[in-house]
This record gives C-alpha cells, structure tokens and sequence, in this order.
C-alpha cells in the first residue's frame, strides 16, 4: 500500500515533466533536452527566494523565471534552427542543457543546497503512512493534466496548438502565428517545469545543478510510454514509470537494477507498440 | 585529381595516418621514447577516432539517431578486458591476447549491435534514438552492478594495460582498419543504398533496396566498430569503469560527428582528434577555480557552431563567406563530369560514382524548366 | 570533399601535434627546472562531487601556504598543483602526465577512489610517491608507492560491524547504501563479512546519483531501531528529512566518515530529526578543542563553512605529513634538492614511511602510523552528531 502511493507520488512527479516534453514535442516537434534543467532552475529559483522566508512568492517567481528562461532558449537557440534538420535542434538542445548545468555550478557552487518550502508531514491513510507532499503532488498533477487537455481541445488557442501540431504549413496559411504557438508551448512547459521542481523540493528539499538530469531522461521514457504527444498518455506513462520505480527498490535483490528495468520496459512497449500506449498512430509520407 | 584510375582525394586520410603511424613507429623503434602526456594523448586520439568514423555510420550515412554508442563500447571494453585478464596468466601481454581481446570485444559489440537493431528496423527518429540511449544505460547498470567476481561491480574491472609504449601504434592501425572497412562500403553500392535510406527511406524501399538488410548492416557494423574502441580502451586503462559509459559520453562522440560535418568522414577524423587534444590541454590551462569554465566554454562553443552551420536564415551568409568560398582561389578548378561538353568527356574514365548530394538537390518536379541530368556520359 | 590539399594538411597537422611534443627528456628532466616543491593532486573541481576536490585543494594549499610562510624546508618553498579530474576516471591518464611533466615531485594522488584505481598504477610505473586525503578504496595503497591518510573502507565496515556485534546481538538492522558506489558498497560488503550470524539485515538501497525520493527505502527500514548508512551525508540528510515520522523516534543512524558536514548543511536542520545520529569518523567538523579546532577557524576564515568537511582536515594533515618526513629525511642526513626527481624522492619517502614514520599532533589523529601495505593507523572516533529527542 505504502509502495503504491510512494509510486504514485513519485509517477505524479515524473507526469508532471513528462506532459512538458510532450506538449513541446507534439507541437514543437522537438526533443527538448533542456527541460529537466529547467526544473533544476526552477528549484534554484525557489531557493533564492526562500530567502524571504514567503513561499507563495518563491513559487511565483520560479515559475515566471522558468517561463521566461523557456521563452528565451526557445527564441535564442531554438527558433533560428526551425526547419533545419532534427538532429541540429536536439544537439543544441543537449548543449542548452550543459549551459544550464555549467552555468548553475558557476553561480551557486557545487555543493548541494537545503532549502524547505513547507513542512507537510504525513497522515495515516488505510494502515499506510502517507506523505502529505505526495497527495499534493498527485492532485495538483491531475488538475493541470485535465486543465491542459480541456485547454487544448476547447479553446481558440488550444486547437490552433493542434494544428500546429498536425501540418504547421497548413496551420499558418490559415492565418494561426506558428510562431506564437510554439513559443507559447515553451512557456506552459516551462512553467510545468517549475511545479515539477516545486515538488521535488517537497518531497526532498535539495537542489543541485544535476538534479534535473536523470528525472528529464525518466521522464522523457515515461512521455514515450504514454505515447509522446498525448497529455493524458504523459500521466499514464508518468504513474506507470513511477509505481515500477517504487516497486522495484522495495525488493533488495533487483533495486540495483532499477534503471535497468525501467529501461528495458521502454524497449519492450516500444517494439509491441511503437507508438506507446495511448500514442496516435501516424503513417508516413512519401 | 587522379591518378590513373584512383582518385587521390580517396587516401588522403590513409596517407596521412599512415604516415604519421610510419614515423612514429620508425621512431618508437629506434629506441626513442615518448612523453606520456603524448602517448596517451595518442591512445586517446585513435579511440575517438574509431568511435566517430563508427558513429558517422550510423548518424551520417544511414541517418538514424543513436545515443548508445557508449554502450556498445562499454560492452567491448568489459568482455575484452575479462578476455585478456584471464589470457594474460597463460598467454602474456602481448599481441595476441590483444587480437583475441579485439575479436571478443568486437564480436560482442556486433551481437549487440543486432540486437538494437531489429527495434531499428521497426522505429525511426527520435525513438530509435531513445531506445539506443535506454540500450546505453541498461548497459552501463548491469556492469555497473555485477558482482566482484565477474566484472568488478562498483569498482571496476581490474584489467592489464599494454605497454603504453605500442599501445598508440596499434590504436592507429586500427584506426587505419576501420577507415578502410567504413570507406569501402560507403563507396561501395552497398554505401550508396545506405545514403538512399537516409535520403527517403520509402523511396528506396520502392526502388527494391533491402532497407532492413542495410540498417541492419550499418548498425552492426558500427557497433562492432564501437567495441573495437573498447577494447583499445580497456587495454590503455587499467580499469574500465561502467559510469564512463553513460549518455555523456555517447553525446561526446555525437558532437564529434556533428562538428565534423554529417557524412564527412574526414571530418569526423579531424573533430574528434581536435576535441581530444582540447579535452587534454583545457584542463592544465583552467586549472583550479578556472575549472568551472571549460563546460560552460564547450557549451556556448556547440551551441554556435550548430546554429551557425543549421540556421536557415544565415545559408546565404554561410554561402558567401564560407571556408570552401574563401579558398577557392587556391585550388584549381576541378573538371565537373556533369558539365564536360560530349566530344571532350574520356570514355575511359566516365566516373561511376555519382555524388549523391548533387543529385539528391536537384528539384524533379516535371515543370522545372532548369531540369537537367546529372550524370556524365548519359546522354 | 574536394578540399584535397586542404583537408591533407590540416589532418597532417592535427596528428603531428604530439611530434611537436617531442622527445622524453628523461625521467630526471621534469624536475630540473624547479626552484619548489611541487606538490601534485588530481580531484574533482567541477562537477557532483565537486565540494569534495575544492576542501582538498584549499586546504592542501593552506598548509602549502603556512609551510612557506614558516620559511619551507629550509628554505625551499612547496607548490600545490590541482587538477580537475570530475570525479573521472579516465582523466587521470592526462592529469597525471601534465602533472609529472610539469615537475610534480610528489603527490597527494586522488580525492576519491575510481579515479585513484587508475593513478595508483600510472604512478607506481613511474614510482612516484603519493599519500592521498580521501581515496579510501581499499585496493589504493596496494602498490608500494601509496598510502592512505584516510580510513580504508573495508576497515570502516568491520569496525562498524564489531560496535554492531557488541551492542546489537540478535537484533534486526537496517542498512541504507548507495549500491553503485564504491565508498557506500565496499563499507557495505566489509560491514556484512563481518556481522554475526545472529544479527538479521534488512538491507535497501538506491542508484541514482542525484536521486531525492527515498520513500521505498524508508518504508523497508521503518521496523528498525538501528540503521547503518555508509553513505554520503546528501543522499542521508534527505533520508533522515523523509523519514522523520516513519522511523522510530528513539532510532539510530549510524554513519561512516561520508557523515561529517551533515550538521552544517545549509538548509537541513538536524535538530528537527527526531532520531539519534552517530557517526565513525577521523575528523569532526563540530570540534570545539584541539587541532580540529584550529584548523576548522583557519579554513572557515579564508574559505567559508561550504566546503569545510573530513577531506580537506585530511589533505592538511597529508601536506604536513609529507612535509614532516621530508624533514626527517634531511635530518638523518638525506640530501634532498629541490630538483630531486620524483622517482628519487619516493625511494626516500618510502624508506620512512615504512620504516615507522609516526605523523604527531594532526587534525585527524594525534598519532598517525602506516603499516606495510600503506593503510594507516590511527584511532577512528565515534562522534555522536546528535542524541535522540
């Protein structure tokens, strides 16, 4: 039971920066491998503000900070490279990550930094001991996953995303700012980003400059799961990554192997169903 | 330039490794000794040579994503390095427990190489890409976590160093082995079914060129190129530790194909020996608090030069200032086959390999009044 | 390509480079131009484990400093050069050579252990004498031209084990490692040789090097009254924050030298965890008397409380040491000029650290010995970081 929540908890964190990677790869169609250290910025923001003991304002500012540094990778690095080929962009994309990662190290040293948000404590829940933070976690990510796809499918903004999405040549002859949209996509990922690194600070209240490093990579393994470009297949993929993740260090004989076995169920899903679970099948094109 | 039926751009970069090989090895064995910041530096040089040519394979010329290259190498790096740990006892150190190690390594980084390549037939793009890096670090977890007795676990696996006196003439005749095995096949019609893949993959299928029998091809054949370095690694260490087998270092040799020019062997050759040298020289000029420097430096560096080579926008600056433009006043003009007028062309030497760039440019759409055919002696 | 000529040229020169290098002036040569001591360490500067190569190299060069300040070895001064090796095995191949090409004479080798496996053996070919802080893996001083100033971790576990088997007989522990690392596991596996048969182990671990999410591991270990961590004081503080209300709270955590630091981390206030933490260390970056003392006001003044942690009081000591037995040397009538080769000097270093050097008064121990085998002897203290509330 414990297990199954700390999954939970741990999989709301990993939909959280999953649904980024694919909103941005749906629409951008790019990796962005930028984005777990988006979340160690974002932490790093939170730490700084910490200092005037306010929370709420911490949060503001990580998130506004986080949209911004998203806008602005997406103008500088990203936006002079679009219809160049896929791998310019993602090797620009890993190189945005270095300059995060070098640049944290520069500013606020190597060592890792405590900072504590808010105390949450935990509750007993059916027999199990349950951390308030992964309740948190998990609401706040199922809100956003329905906010976004209620975003996505009914408003003006949200289908010209889709259209983006489906033929971005189409999409701007009929009148939508391609331009606009993709850079809007970066600022909802973005500020998803910041949540994702909020939470990680409540459940562990540590930031360092390679925090976001593995967490980007799982979660990237958890949106191609899902199916990459599908929201609600962000959050299955998430949850499933993050319950195989739980069980698997509950036993002492295969913990050691649990990157592995993460892994190696990507490879599976990804060669019984290439376009993971909830994935749209795409044909291509001559 | 030719000489006779050989085209010299064709050697070039046999010539000169090979020559640098000569030197080094007349000197080697004249009793002169080297410094080890050279030797290694050497050692280094033929390794990431090896993975770069290896890597372009797979990136340059079949055009899929991988980000496991580490991986395969880590797989010839453990099981060669075992190989010669329990050769060494009976056989020595020499030559050719290095010969078993190599076909060991190589051997089992070509059934990996298999392995990750049946997903390769079925995904494309970003997934394969993702599946290679899954497959990297599956790789690096298991050694990293086997027991003492079998590979070393935590620590490493303990394995015998060659006499680093040799080690970088082997490296660079390796090096050599791999040019010639990658170089033959790209110019073989093997290679140029390979390019068709990259170029449209539909398309080739369609013509009835064997797209699975060629990924497959390619992907193994780098990787067991890619075992090779491991091997060349393991014995120029004296342990080989899983964690350097990570993604970073698959995105360091990514880097060193990608700054060499996709496709572009010798600059895969030339950007991968430059990023060695400045991985060695960087840290004993940024010493201390410096340190810090050299990734962010690295960073900005890619970042550039890719938006710079890539960037739509700035095609007709690159076109006008660049390094081919500015030294095109150095070079003769070459004799374009395509623009020989009919009574001129030599029958016998009508050049059978197509520049496949050129023809992939052309626009085939049926009203382009500037359709013309590329090829000399068709018409 | 048609840049024939071009391409020809620059591949020739790229190659070349390391012709220009040139020939090996000798062994000997490296040294003759040198009018210090050079002292040579390799360690992480940059990257995760980073705070631990900056303690080393700021206090190695403190003492550098101090030494010289007190007129050197009469008169000739010493030199700390520290290269960045990020934790990385692989870079010690080119550190290694800058540093014995840039005259190092002698050398602190490595912070820490998977880069010190392939420096042990690059300078035992070369027979340079090192005498590293913190590469407590226990194969590093096998080569006669190495030894330890910090505890071994194999003889971390069995103390660890014997205090177990003393205190605990027939209980139920818990242990919390790090199984991918060489530290946490090769305390883990000494620990376990060890242990009595009537102790039962609940063991769990963890992989990722930045991971934050302990959840699983404190629900395996909350039954425990009693758990080992032979870990990094990082991925433990987080630990003890996620399991304030989840282990028992009259608990103990009980650590191994990666501990020290864990009460002056920023952020992490230990007095919140209801738990007792205990630690097996050499150095206590709490000390309020002594040497530890001294040192932990002189570092704190020139370079903050950041890096302040058992590496950096053990590279100290290890200058000092290396700094005392040159001095013994010269006393017994060895001639050592500054150009001295390395190779030279190691002979002369290893004559007396074998030959029953004792290294008094240091920041890590009063008195401090080596045995055959380069592994040191000294008296390893159980610090009570904090008492349960």
């Amino acid at each position: 039971m414990t297990t199954a929540i700390n999954g939970l908890s741990l999989g709301g964190i990993y939909a959280m920066i999953a649904l980024g990677y694919t909103m941005v790869y749906g629409i951008a169609k790019m990796l962005n491998f930028a984005h777990g250290d988006v979340i160690m910025i974002g932490g790093y923001m939170i730490y700084v503000t910490m200092a005037t003991g306010n929370p709420l304002l911490a949060i503001a500012v990580a998130v506004l900070s986080c949209v911004i540094l998203g806008v602005t990778i997406e103008k500088v690095a990203y936006k002079p490279l679009r219809g160049a080929s896929p791998l310019a962009v993602l090797i620009t994309a890993i190189g945005i990550s270095y300059l995060l990662q070098s640049l944290a190290q520069i500013i606020f040293g190597s060592a890792a930094k405590m900072v504590t948000v808010y105390e949450l404590g935990s509750i007993q829940f059916l027999g199990a001991t349950v951390q308030l933070s992964a309740l948190v976690t998990l609401g706040v990510t199922v809100v956003v996953m329905a906010a976004l796809t209620l975003f996505v499918k009914f408003t003006r903004v949200g289908r010209a995303m889709i259209a983006v999405s489906e033929d971005r040549g189409a999409a701007q002859l009929m009148g939508i700012n391609v331009n606009g949209i993709i850079t809007l996509t970066f600022a909802i990922g973005s500020a998803l980003a910041a949540l994702a690194g909020l939470f990680y600070l409540l459940k562990a209240p540590n930031v360092s400059s390679t925090m976001g490093a593995m967490p980007g990579i799982k979660a990237f393994t958890a949106a191609v799961i899902g199916g990459i470009g599908s929201i609600p297949g962000a959050m299955l993929g998430g949850i499933l990554l993050g319950i195989v993740e739980s069980v698997s260090y509950k036993f002492a004989a295969i913990a050691p192997y649990t990157d592995a076995i993460e892994f190696s169920i990507l490879i599976i899903i990804l060669l019984v169903r290439p376009n993971g679970f909830l994935g749209k099948k795409r044909r291509e094109k001559v | 330039m030719k000489l006779g039926k050989i085209k010299v751009k064709h050697y070039v970069n046999y010539a000169a490794i090979g020559a640098l090989t000569l030197v080094m090895g007349i000197m080697t064995l004249a009793g002169n000794k080297f410094d080890n910041s050279t030797l290694f530096l050497m050692e280094k040089m033929s390794i990431s040579i090896i993975l770069a040519v290896s890597l372009s394979l797979v990136v340059g010329f079949l055009g899929e994503l991988s980000l496991g290259h580490a991986g395969f190498m880590c797989v010839g790096a453990y099981l060669s390095g075992k190989v010669a740990s329990l050769l060494e006892p009976t056989m020595g150190n020499g030559p050719l427990t290095l010969l078993i190690a190599l076909l060991v390594g190589a051997g089992a980084a070509a059934a990996c190489g298999i392995v990750i390549g049946i997903p390769a037939l079925r995904l494309r793009g970003d997934y394969l890409a993702i599946v290679t890096l899954a497959f990297g670090e599956i790789v690096k977890s298991l050694f990293q976590n086997s027991s003492d007795e079998t590979f070393g676990g935590s620590l490493g696996l303990s394995t015998p160093r060659y006499d680093k006196n040799y080690l970088f003439l082997y490296g660079f005749i390796l090096v050599l082995i791999t040019l010639f095995v990658v170089q033959n096949l790209m110019r073989s019609k093997h290679g140029r079914a390979i390019t068709a893949i990259r170029d449209n993959e539909i398309a080739a299928r369609a013509t009835g060129t064997n797209v699975t029998k060629y990924k497959l091809l390619a992907f193994t054949l780098s990787a067991a190129f890619a075992g090779i370095a491991g091997v060349l690694y393991s014995y120029s260490n004296y342990t080989v530790q899983s964690m350097k087998f990570g993604y970073n270092y698959s995105i360091e040799i990514l880097v060193m194909v990608v700054l060499g020019g996709m496709g572009n062997i010798n600059g895969a050759i030339i950007s991968a020996a430059l990023i060695t040298y400045l991985n060695t020289q960087l840290p004993t000029i940024l010493t201390g608090d410096l340190a810090v420097l050299q990734n962010l430096l690295y960073a900005i560096i890619l970042i550039v030069i890719v938006i710079y080579n890539n960037a739509p926008a700035l095609k007709g600056f690159r076109d006008k200032y660049n390094f081919k433009a500015l030294t095109r006043k150095l070079r003769k003009k070459e004799v374009d086959p395509a623009h020989v007028k009919d009574d001129e062309a030599k029958w016998d030497v009508v050049p059978t390999k197509i520049d496949m760039d050129e023809i992939l440019s052309v626009d085939m759409t049926p009203q382009d009044p500037n359709i013309t055919w590329k090829r000399g002696g068709d018409k | 390509m048609k840049l024939t000529k071009l391409t020809a040229i620059v591949m020739a020169l790229v190659l070349c480079l390391g012709l220009f290098a040139g020939c090996s002036s000798g062994d000997a040569g490296y040294t003759a131009d040198n009018t210090e001591f050079v002292i040579g360490v390799s360690g992480p500067l940059t990257g995760g484990a980073a705070m631990y190569g900056q303690a080393v190299k700021n206090s190695a060069q403190m003492a550098v400093d101090e030494i010289n300040a007190a007129g050197g070895l009469n008169g000739i001064k010493f030199k700390l050069v520290a290269m960045d090796d990020m934790h990385d095995a692989t870079k010690i191949s080119t550190n290694y050579s800058s540093l014995l090409e840039g005259g190092m004479q002698v050398s602190l080798g490595t912070v820490t252990t998977a880069p010190g496996l392939e420096f042990k053996n690059l300078s035992a070919d070369d027979n340079v004498f090192f005498l590293t802080p913190s590469a407590s893996g226990d194969d590093i001083p096998t080569n006669p031209n190495g030894y330890q100033m910090c505890f071994a971790d194999g003889n971390q576990g069995k103390v660890a084990a014997q205090f177990v088997n003393e205190n605990l007989a027939g209980q139920t522990i818990g242990v919390f490692y790090k199984a991918d690392e060489a530290y946490s596991k090769g305390i883990y596996d000494q620990f376990k040789a060890n242990l009595d048969d009537s102790i039962t182990v609940v063991e769990t671990s963890f992989t990722d090097a930045n991971a934050t999410d302990f959840a699983t591991q404190i629900d395996t270990l909350k039954d425990c009254g009693f758990i080992f961590m032979p870990t990094y004081y990082t991925p433990a503080s987080i630990f003890m924050t996620q399991a304030k209300d989840i282990i028992a709270a009259d608990a103990v955590y009980y650590g191994c030298d990666g501990f020290d630091g864990i009460d002056s981390i920023e952020g992490f206030d230990i007095t919140s965890i209801p738990q007792a933490v205990t630690m097996l260390s050499h150095f206590n970056s709490k000390a309020t008397d002594g040497k530890a003392k001294e040192f932990i006001d002189k570092y704190v003044a020139a370079y903050g409380k950041d890096t302040l942690n058992q590496f950096g009081a053990s590279a100290y000591d290890c200058v000092y040491a290396i700094y005392g037995a040159m001095k013994k040397a010269i006393d017994e009538g060895k001639d050592i000029p500054v150009t001295i080769s390395a190779s030279d000097l190691c002979d002369i270093l290893k004559e007396q650290f074998e030959g029953g050097y004792t290294f008094t008064n240091g920041v890590t121990g009063d008195s401090i010995s080596w045995d055959k085998s380069g592994y040191v002897n000294k008296s390893a203290i159980q610090y009570v970081i904090k008492e349960a509330n």
